[in-house]
């Protein structure tokens, strides 16, 4: 299995656990899960991500073949031209994470959408959490919604040629982004972190609708516990063939590993 | 007694030993919707749920007595439809006063419900809480209290109960079997837990749609595993799977699975 969804670092409002490299690993290891795309927890709060993506990729260098580095970059920041360079060039990282809500700006910003084509011509791909954690359970310091399905869509209307991950996402077939025939290029994959595959099936719906080689496996770990996704898969009503896309082959084309 | 942790990918892999019970301790059928109805059971066999504790909500807010009576009759049928799978808790909004106490004794001493689910139409340490609380003293049934905390969120519920609410009535009635509903669909779950450490008579459901890592485990950690209740509200596979993800005893585990809704059972030899 390869896990779209996975963190390393302190996130500033709760604790985690496993959120180092050496624990991530016995985690995955337990788990069954050989790889998995990784970045840093302590970046959503920062205003300065890069230290945090550096951070990461130390954390990363020695076990290279199993946690693929993700960078967070905040294009509203200075400097955000050279950090994804440095992301890219020096730190080997595979893709890019954005963080509009937390981090002041909208996917549609002329910056945002610099960023975006940047990172596609690097052929780095695009995750975008749609949360971080349940609204209800958010600090007191802290007031950030979901980031919204249509500013997630005009984002992949201009920026077609780039390939994007939804991370943390659910009742998208409630929204343009699930409905089928939605007249959005087909650019886009979600993660099963926070769907659902009993009672309503949005798993079932989404594999139906966008294709079964845009739904990908995450668990968010560490923040979450990875067992929830796998269980989800267990209990997924579809044959091997397609839960072997979801575990692993859509991943693995996606990050264009061997 | 050995600590294990339940990462599986095996299909079949179920929730608890062989022979052991799982209860439900918190779900809902849905009015009108017997197919949904039917899923619910379906997902519960496939996780090796063996009984649900059920209510089914009326759809207004706050709950209306009409709507509450239409509700429990819905229980009922799906006690019926599914024999000695679904058991019923009453639903009732306590500001109907005897209207409300009627409908609980009817639904426990005539129909077999047993329990009583309350939403948020009032906090519970809210004087108008008492007659109800004393009513399921009597009757020995348990109190499931719709609960949550968040700190800043402008509450679409504004009489939501949480478990300060919760502590205080627990102290006026320290007989009283109350369970503090889903842990995991009830904002800040760490307060919650610490908020529920002095008030050792309140259990704490399980339930709930958020998969944060570490949460059952802070709970007995805190509070004893003897005071957790296993329970999904809807939310099956996250719930099954953070039941799994816990670090536990066979023994917490058999507790937490089945064993101490079990023994709120037995208080009226329903077990």
């Amino acid at each position: 299995m390869i896990d779209i969804n996975a963190y390393l670092g302190h996130y500033a409002f709760r604790r985690l656990r496993h959120n180092t490299a050496a624990e991530l690993l016995q985690l995955m290891d337990r788990a069954s899960i050989e790889a998995a795309l990784v970045s840093s927890a302590a970046a959503i709060a920062y205003r300065n991500a890069q230290p945090a993506n550096e951070d990461l990729a130390s954390g990363i260098r020695p076990h290279a073949s199993r946690l693929l580095g993700c960078a967070v970059v905040n294009p509203a920041y200075a400097g955000w031209r050279e950090d994804l360079a440095a992301c890219h060039e020096n730190l080997g990282m595979r893709a890019l994470r954005l963080y509009p809500r937390w981090h002041g700006y909208k996917l549609t910003d002329p910056d945002c959408l610099d960023l975006v084509r940047q990172a596609a011509t690097r052929g780095m791909i695009v995750t975008i959490p749609l949360r971080v954690e349940d609204r209800r359970q958010q600090s007191w310091l802290v007031d950030i919604p979901d980031v919204p399905a249509d500013e997630i869509a005009a984002l992949l209307r201009a920026v077609p040629q780039a390939k994007f991950v939804l991370l943390n996402g659910s009742g998208y077939t409630a929204t343009i982004l699930g409905k089928p025939a939605n007249g959005l290029p087909a650019n886009y994959a979600v993660d099963i972190c926070l769907l659902r595959t009993e009672l309503d099936d949005e798993i079932g719906t989404l594999i139906d609708t966008l294709g079964p080689h845009r739904v990908l496996f995450g668990t968010g770990m560490p923040f979450h516990f990875p067992h929830a996704a796998l269980v989800k898969m267990e209990f997924l009503d579809r044959d091997e063939t397609t839960k072997r896309r979801l575990r692993r082959d859509n991943a693995k084309a996606l990050l264009g590993l061997p | 007694m050995t600590r294990r942790h339940w990462i599986s990918t095996a299909a079949a892999s179920a929730l608890a030993q062989p022979g052991a019970r799982v209860i439900d301790a918190h779900n809902h059928l849905r009015r009108g919707n017997p197919d949904g109805d039917r899923l619910l059971i379906a997902a519960a066999d496939k996780l090796g749920i063996q009984q649900l504790c059920c209510s089914t909500l009326p759809p207004e807010r706050p709950l209306s007595h009409e709507g509450c009576l239409a509700s429990n009759a819905w229980t009922l049928e799906g006690m019926r439809r599914f024999p000695g799978r679904v058991l019923g808790y009453c639903t009732v909004n306590p500001g109907y006063g005897k209207s409300a106490l009627e409908e609980v004794r009817r639904c426990v001493e005539d129909r077999g419900f047993i329990g009583v689910k309350l939403y948020n139409d009032y906090r519970a340490d809210e004087p108008v809480l008492h007659p109800l609380i004393e009513l399921a003293i009597q009757l020995k049934v348990p109190i499931l209290q719709h609960a949550g905390h968040t700190a800043w969120l402008p509450s679409p519920q504004p009489r939501i109960s949480d478990a300060s609410h919760l502590a205080a009535l627990a102290t006026r009635y320290p007989e009283a079997m109350l369970i503090c509903a889903h842990i995991c669909g009830g904002g800040d779950w760490e307060w919650t837990i610490k908020r529920l450490r002095s008030a050792r008579t309140v259990l704490l459901d399980t339930s709930g749609s958020v998969i944060d890592d570490g949460v059952v485990d802070m709970a007995v950690r805190e509070l004893g595993a003897e005071r957790l209740l296993f329970a999904c509200d809807m939310s099956m596979t996250a719930s099954a799977a953070r039941i799994r993800a816990a670090t536990l005893t066979e023994a917490q585990r058999s507790a937490i699975l089945g064993g101490n809704m079990a023994r709120l059972l037995a208080a009226r030899g329903r077990a």
